[in-house]
């Protein structure tokens, strides 16, 4: 999940080079919306096993708003990254608000379809399939906007792009277009994430702001622009916390910033720093 | 514009009074028109659900006076806003205070912004009615005698009473525990509090985990996985916002609910999503000092249950009580004074004074302000059951204690006083 939000964050960056604060948001609202899509499609009787294409696709409706949300952001393009930094904490701000509006301040959830496809025992642990499903499924993704990067026409122009803007501009690539639909692309991530989360959790107004800092950390650790920095960035950060939670509860929080810091101190571009890859 | 030595000095004369002004005196208040009481109420984060609990109760206890005919006559005004971090709750109580000119402040749930507005109120001479925000460790620590501050219930009632309750039903069942709380002093306290129950009950424990999830987290997948390896007979928590069903829920997903013992002292507060689905029978659920479906309910509590509902299409928690009695207490003690002074609208001093011990009909029963300026209620929680009507967990009985039994009277140590306990 993690990966994903990362994923969209870096995505973003690298081609439009805005650090955007609100990729938090589109993952809380991708929880939300999934909550009321699922509820929805139960209530009117589909059976519970297909629960999961209507989150995905939750998701990916919302993401639709994506062309919206970048309009807001063009001024700020080509100013200084304070700039973006508040203009999209503004946004995570206003999209709580909207969250609020909507849906109220309680928790929201799915009862029980966290366990429509059961649990399987894995040497002495019980896990819900579910969990398994959504790895494979971020696995997926991962491999997905690899080959689409490396293999697909857009993909090709978007890295172009992150390599030098003016020079692909020359070759006569339409930018406000590439930059709607990269920002789209990246809060689709962001969406589907929350909304797969979704059924292992609720959806509580707060989820955005916390997952924010664990992005940046997955970002730091990575490096900023890279798709596989995102991966074994948020790979680093998952498996810290949980061994970190196993064994010496109280550094939780604290070893994944150590972490962190040494990544800025030895090599401050991250693990693996370059143009999206 | 320029500054001239003329204007520079008359600028400066008038800064020096007005500064020199609130040292001696309190801010001016209206003896005529609408009584003004300034709202701090949560709005984003974790709190929100809280905050918008408690601005419900005090909404609710506001329309009834107001119908009634007010306070000696005076219509109740509220001025809400928010309450965030101490430094800037504590802003816009000065701003309650100085520009408003409120009578009387109620709000704050976060133990930290309580700790910075007990201050605050002492010093803008202002009355603050806390909803929650209280640990006796705080009280202690920094406002020995408060006189502007009245403060809730401890932090650590609800603690006391579920451990009361674990060592009545469970004792000799369990041997080891584990106990996941939220990373603040809330988590900390309510933690230590158990433990040191335990041993004061001659219960012999294991602790075989001690999980700290940062407050308002939101994955616990990692803890219910350490949870599962350490196999506790038992687990404790105080979590009491979202983090309470993703906990169950995820807790379920991995086997846990089975066979393990839960003591959920605070879930109550988001009780309607504690689902059937994945919160087990047999739980030790807390409600805090509101019970929606308590059988003995009085007409005043039943009839805010259902216009709680009708409103919200949700069944009401406990924030919403202290909310209601903040502001039922304060027409109390107006009343009360105005009495004693000969029916006049009473001083601010006047008004303190008759808040000291006074005593009024909250939604969950009668309810006073020790003189201590710390809240004196009853308590409710119970054993889960599956049997309602509802899609969430209920509890079936319930019970009830009150503050007298649970919570550390006056000026003593939490621990002292439970280790002084004749068990």
């Amino acid at each position: 999940m993690l990966f994903l939000v990362a994923a969209g964050l870096q995505l973003v960056f690298g081609v439009q080079k805005i650090l955007n604060l609100a990729c938090g948001s589109f993952y809380a609202l991708g929880a939300y919306a999934g909550v009321s899509a699922v509820r929805w499609a139960l209530g009117a009787g589909l059976p519970a096993p297909l629960f999961f294409p209507v989150l995905l696709g939750a998701g990916l409706i919302l993401a639709l708003l994506g062309p919206v949300v970048e309009r807001l952001l063009r001024p700020i393009y080509d100013r200084d990254e304070s700039f973006q930094l508040l203009l999209t904490f503004a946004l995570v701000l206003m999209f709580e608000d909207v969250i609020r509006f909507f849906w109220g301040t309680a928790p929201h959830q799915l009862g029980n379809v966290y366990l429509t496809y059961g649990r399987l025992r894995v040497g002495g642990l019980t896990v819900p399939t579910y969990n398994l499903v959504v790895i494979a499924c971020g696995a997926a993704i991962a491999a997905g906007m690899g080959w689409f990067l490396s293999r697909t026409r857009f993909g090709r122009v978007l890295r172009a792009t992150a390599e030098n803007r003016e020079m692909a501009e020359a070759m006569a690539i339409d930018m406000t277009r590439v930059y709607a639909r990269v920002f789209t692309l990246g809060m689709a991530l962001g969406t589907v994430g929350g909304a797969l989360v979704i059924p292992a959790t609720a959806a509580v107004n707060e989820m955005g702001i916390e997952l924010i800092v664990e992005a940046f950390a997955v970002v730091v650790i990575g490096g900023l622009g890279s798709m596989r920095g995102a991966f074994v960035g948020a790979l680093i950060v998952g498996v810290v916390k949980a061994v970190a939670i196993a064994t010496w509860p109280e550094v939780e929080m604290l070893a994944i910033y150590v972490i962190v810091i040494a990544v800025l101190v030895l090599r401050p571009t991250g693990l693996f720093a370059r143009a999206i890859a | 514009m320029r500054l001239t030595r003329r204007r520079f000095l008359k600028l400066s004369g008038a800064g020096v009074v007005a500064t020199a002004l609130p040292l001696d005196a309190a801010p001016a208040r209206a003896q005529s028109g609408p009584v003004r009481l300034g709202i701090l109420a949560a709005k984003a984060g974790v709190l929100a659900p809280v905050g918008e609990s408690g601005l419900r109760g005090v909404q609710f206890a506001t329309d009834r006076i107001n119908a009634a005919g007010g306070i000696l006559g005076r219509k109740l005004e509220l001025i809400v806003e928010e309450e965030s971090s101490p430094k800037d709750t504590v802003e816009r109580f000065r701003k309650l205070a100085l520009s408003d000119k409120v009578d009387a402040v109620s709000g704050a749930i976060s133990t930290g912004v309580g700790l910075a507005l007990g201050p605050a109120a002492e010093e803008m001479k202002t009355i603050w009615l806390a909803w929650d925000a209280t640990t006796q460790k705080g009280v202690e620590e920094s406002m020995p005698k408060p006189k502007y501050s009245f403060r809730s219930t401890d932090n650590e009632c609800e603690a006391v009473m579920a451990s009361l309750l674990t060592a009545r039903h469970w004792k000799g069942k369990f041997k080891t525990v584990a106990g996941i709380n939220p990373d603040y002093s809330y988590g900390r306290d309510n933690w230590a509090a158990f433990l040191a129950i335990m041993k004061k009950h001659g219960i012999e424990l294991q602790v075989v985990s001690e999980l700290w999830p940062k407050l308002g987290a939101t994955d616990f997948t990692s803890h219910v996985a350490t949870l599962a390896q350490a196999k506790p007979d038992l687990v404790f928590s105080c979590f009491w916002a979202g983090d309470t069903p993703i906990f169950m829920k995820q807790a379920h997903a991995a086997g846990l609910t089975k066979s393990t013992k839960f003591v959920l002292t605070t879930g109550g507060g988001v009780h309607e999503s504690l689902k059937k689905d994945f919160t087990p029978e047999g739980a030790i659920l807390g409600y805090n000092c509101f019970y929606f479906e308590n059988p003995k309910a009085s007409a005043l509590a039943k009839e805010f249950t259902r216009w709680h509902q009708e409103k919200f299409k949700e069944w009401p928690n406990y924030e919403s009580d202290h909310g209601y009695f903040t502001v039922v207490a304060l027409k109390a003690a107006v009343e009360r004074a105005a009495k004693a002074g000969g029916g006049r609208w009473p001083s601010q001093d006047a008004i303190i004074q008759a808040l000291e011990g006074v005593e009024a009909e909250s939604l969950s029963g009668p309810r006073r302000y020790r003189e201590d300026h710390i809240m004196e209620a009853t308590f409710f929680q119970g054993l889960t059951t599956h049997r309602n009507r509802y899609d969430f967990v209920t509890v079936d009985p319930l019970e009830s204690m009150s503050t007298k039994q649970i919570q550390k009277p006056s000026g003593v140590g939490l621990y002292d006083w439970i280790n002084g306990w004749k068990v």
